[in-house]
């Protein structure tokens, strides 16, 4: 529909500034079809679903305005593991022209040196301007997908919105104990104990469980209190960045003495006895029994809790609150969202028509395929108000949730794409909004570690030791706060342990990829 | 299941034959083809079967010994000899792995294996019809439960707030223990619940079996005076020794096949000193990262260990009690 408004006169400034509608659509002529592989959690296949045979509404929008055809030719569609499809699919030696889904990051950045798909770094160059313009707008994402050869292999699907998990109390037992939300790692302390204590449901037994968790590393995590670290990335026990280098949080002095005091904290019934075995049903539970004063879980679904059990827990109130300063008086949440994702697309080698499919993978960060990608159809799913997307009334009052509803249509799907996070505010509770809108008055966020790309025999270091260092790190760790062992006595040879295993050699290895990617 | 015959009926018509005159091999081949062709026709579909799930399989063992890289494919990608092996003996956690592994299958052996004939002598003694069907079937069931939920169930009773185990200790007045993350508690509740998972169900084969004894046995033995308990140790045991002497060969055999996905369900970095076995440690080594070579090397050193066991517990049962797989 656009096509028109865009003339070749338009083009031929485009290269020299960058106003982002630079391509000239449609992309080819005559129809080209292309093939694809489309495989991730939702659908295993490019089709509704997984069913094939339902193209969906927004692939019909989107031949519309390229004239590119994508045809599903998915590998592995009775296997819900897409890494397993992806092997299955490079080991048929048959690849489609497009691969693409979950997890492909890993695969491509080890195939893709070996000749299985093309370098987009050029391609991208030459061709994506919506593309290249978000690269400049967000410095070190290019970097961040980059395989050892210094050649990206694969246009990702970019997350949008900071936060993901944040810290949250029983408002409603602060109140009927008469305490204030607490402000600091001691009163932190104070308010835990008296949960503990005074019987916050009133129900006249000592079966309150202060701070919980679904995964027992966020009770690991509580070492943030004390200004240690627990991981660099959304993924759990990850390396981090400090100042310049990349280090390992549970091999730095910090976490000794922050995770001593998480150690003491379990010991005196502050945290969740039952928080290595209670398992994904643990907020569950212990909210729905009226047990569980304090977490720290994700936004959106935890805040849900406050509706799902209004009526049926009395007064129920489950909010966010700011991360408890430390006794430096630092604020941290260590876990936001990453602002880059190992799913996405690719093009393989033996697309023979990469120019067009790069421009097609441009089409959806330009202007129109972005809101295709993140809304839906407009008229169907949502309107433009003043300038801004805005779900219909049909959408959001569906009772089915919103992101089930756009994968239906084909958007929010793992293609590569810019996610507007316009999408997830429309359909995110008040508790939740009102948690983010306070969270965003503090600078409580540090930058994520994006993972590195080793050369082989960087690689073959890492996978000699690290698998086993980390398995040491976890045994002794929860050791620790078992009781099992004194960290500060221990201390000294856990290291030494650490570095006979090869810590040093990974660390290393990181460092040289790090300095090689990020310079 | 009484084992297989000892020499192939083939071999005294093929000397008789012989005697006679001297047929070329291809004419006697032919011939006996010829003659015995529907029973090779009923082999043929497991022939096919073995080689197609079994043998064929193999040629992908070679990665073991390959840097191997899915895109390049098993015959392209360069050999690097005995270097996956290497690093495996050069790792201490797969050492420690190999220890449990062989420690939690002897247990297990020790432990598991008597029980299901236990409880087929049991069945086979017990009168009341009605009884014994909604006994067996009561053992049956956990056989059909998926894992993931047994180990729900696991850990639910072990379960230091409310779990019927500790719960029961604290009527003694015992404090509870957080049994599943100390870890010399992991070894008895893994077995136990294998045997609780299984025993009734390999009960089955032990009660075809003495169904097979002949009831004349019995009735000379009734005529003879002899009590109950005297004929299940004269007549009922010695009957099915065969079968329980080749189970415990087959057992042998997948001695290091410990049900991988139960240690998964029920282990924790606080356990893995006494549950970490091969199969997991392959998964978090080797799956895990995509290092498909070297759990292959992993796999095939488990296999060959597992050969040596069934071998040499073959030759014993073959030298000792005349009972063997061949």
């Amino acid at each position: 529909m656009r096509r028109l408004s865009l003339s070749i006169a338009m083009l031929a400034t485009t290269a020299m500034t960058a106003p982002v509608q630079a391509q000239d659509y449609p992309i080819v002529d005559a129809p080209l079809e292309l093939s694809i592989h489309m495989h991730w959690p939702r659908a295993q296949g490019y089709g509704v679903g997984g069913d094939t045979s339902k193209i969906y509404p927004v692939e019909e929008a989107a031949r519309a305005a390229t004239n590119i055809h994508l045809i599903d030719e998915t590998f592995g569609k009775n296997t819900k593991d897409s890494g397993e499809a992806m092997n299955l699919l490079i080991a048929s030696g048959n690849m489609p022209d497009i691969v693409g889904g979950h997890l492909i990051k890993q695969p491509v950045n080890e195939f893709g040196p070996q000749g299985a798909f093309q370098p987009l770094n050029d391609l991208v160059d030459e061709h994506a301007p919506n593309i290249k313009k978000f690269w400049e707008d967000n410095p070190g994402l290019k970097e961040a997908i980059a395989a050892y050869d210094g050649n990206y292999y694969y246009i990702p699907y970019l997350p949008d919105g900071k936060y993901g998990r944040a810290y949250f109390i029983r408002q409603d037992w602060l109140d009927a104990l008469g305490l204030e939300q607490p402000d600091t790692v001691d009163e932190l302390y104070e308010v835990l104990t008296a949960f503990r204590n005074n019987d916050p449901n009133g129900n006249g037994m000592k079966d309150e469980v202060p701070f919980f968790a679904r995964n027992w590393e966020e009770a690991i995590r509580l070492v943030t209190l004390w200004d240690a670290r627990s991981s660099g990335s959304d993924t759990f026990h990850d390396f981090y960045v400090k100042d310049g280098a990349v280090v390992h949080p549970y091999a730095e002095d910090a976490y000794r003495d922050a995770l001593a005091n998480v150690a003491q904290w379990y010991e005196e019934g502050l945290i969740d006895p039952e928080v290595f075995t209670r398992g994904s049903s643990a907020r569950e539970y212990l909210l729905s029994e009226n047990l569980g004063g304090m977490t720290h879980d994700w936004f959106a679904s935890t805040s849900g809790y406050n509706v799902a059990l209004e009526g049926k827990v009395e007064g129920f109130n489950f909010i966010p609150f700011l991360p408890p300063a430390s006794p430096s008086g630092r604020r941290l949440e260590e876990h936001r969202r990453i602002p880059i994702k190992p799913d996405g697309w690719a093009i393989s080698h033996t697309n023979e028509n990469p120019v067009e499919t790069i421009k097609y993978m441009d089409f959806w960060f330009s202007e129109q395929g972005s809101l295709l990608a993140n809304f839906g159809i407009e008229g169907e799913q949502y309107e433009i108000v003043d300038g801004e997307p805005v779900y219909k009334d049909s959408v959001l009052a569906s009772g089915d949730p919103v992101n089930a509803q756009m994968w239906a249509v084909g958007s929010q799907i793992q293609r590569g794409y810019p996610q507007d996070y316009r999408y997830e505010w429309q359909w995110t509770r008040d508790s939740a909004r009102r948690g983010i809108e306070l969270y965003d008055q503090y600078d409580l966020l540090v930058d994520q570690f994006l993972g590195v790309a080793f050369t082989k025999d960087e690689q073959a270091i890492y996978d000699r030791h690290w698998p086993s260092i980390r398995t040491y790190m976890l045994e002794r760790q929860q050791a620790w706060v078992l009781g099992s062992g004194d960290i500060k006595a221990d201390w000294d040879d856990y290291v030494e342990t650490l570095n006979d295993m090869g810590l040093q050699d990974v660390l290393e290895v990181m460092n040289a990829a790090y300095k090689r990617q990020y310079g | 299941m009484t084992g297989l015959p000892d020499t192939p009926s083939a071999a005294g018509s093929g000397r008789k034959a012989r005697e006679v005159r001297k047929p070329g091999r291809l004419q006697r081949i032919t011939e006996h083809l010829r003659r015995e062709w529907q029973i090779y026709a009923m082999l043929l579909p497991t022939v096919l079967w073995m080689v197609i799930f079994l043998y064929k399989p193999m040629y992908g063992l070679q990665i073991a010994f390959k840097d191997y890289s899915v895109f390049r494919g098993i015959a392209n990608s360069p050999w690097i000899g005995l270097e996956h092996f290497e690093t495996l003996f050069n790792n201490d956690q797969f050492l420690r792995a190999l220890k449990n592994t062989i420690i939690m299958s002897a247990y297990g052996l020790l432990f598991g294996f008597p029980v299901p004939i236990l409880l087929a002598l049991m069945f086979n003694e017990v009168l009341s019809q009605t009884f014994k069907k909604s006994a067996q079937t009561i053992v049956y069931l956990p056989h059909f439960i998926s894992s993931v939920i047994i180990a729900g169930i696991v850990m639910t009773a072990f379960s230091p707030s409310a779990g019927i185990v500790n719960t029961a200790l604290g009527w003694f007045g015992l404090e509870p223990v957080y049994f599943l993350t100390k870890p010399e508690w992991f070894r008895p509740i893994f077995i136990g619940t294998g045997i609780w998972q299984e025993a009734g169900f390999q009960s089955i084969v032990y009660l075809a079996a003495i169904a097979g004894v002949s009831p004349t046995l019995y009735e000379s033995a009734v005529v003879d005076g002899a009590s109950r308990w005297q004929m299940m140790w004269k007549i009922t045991i010695p009957s099915i020794l065969p079968t329980i002497i080749i189970m415990l060969i087959i057992r042998i055999g997948n001695i290091l096949e410990i049900s991988f996905e139960m240690v998964i369900l029920l282990y924790q970095p606080a356990t893995y000193e006494t549950a970490d076995v091969v199969n997991t440690f392959i998964y978090r080594q080797g799956l895990q990262g995509g290092q498909y070579d070297f759990a292959a090397a992993a796999g095939l050193f488990n296999a060959v260990v597992a050969f040596v066991l069934v071998m040499t517990a073959n030759t014993i049962s073959k030298r000792y009690s005349r009972t063997s797989l061949w």
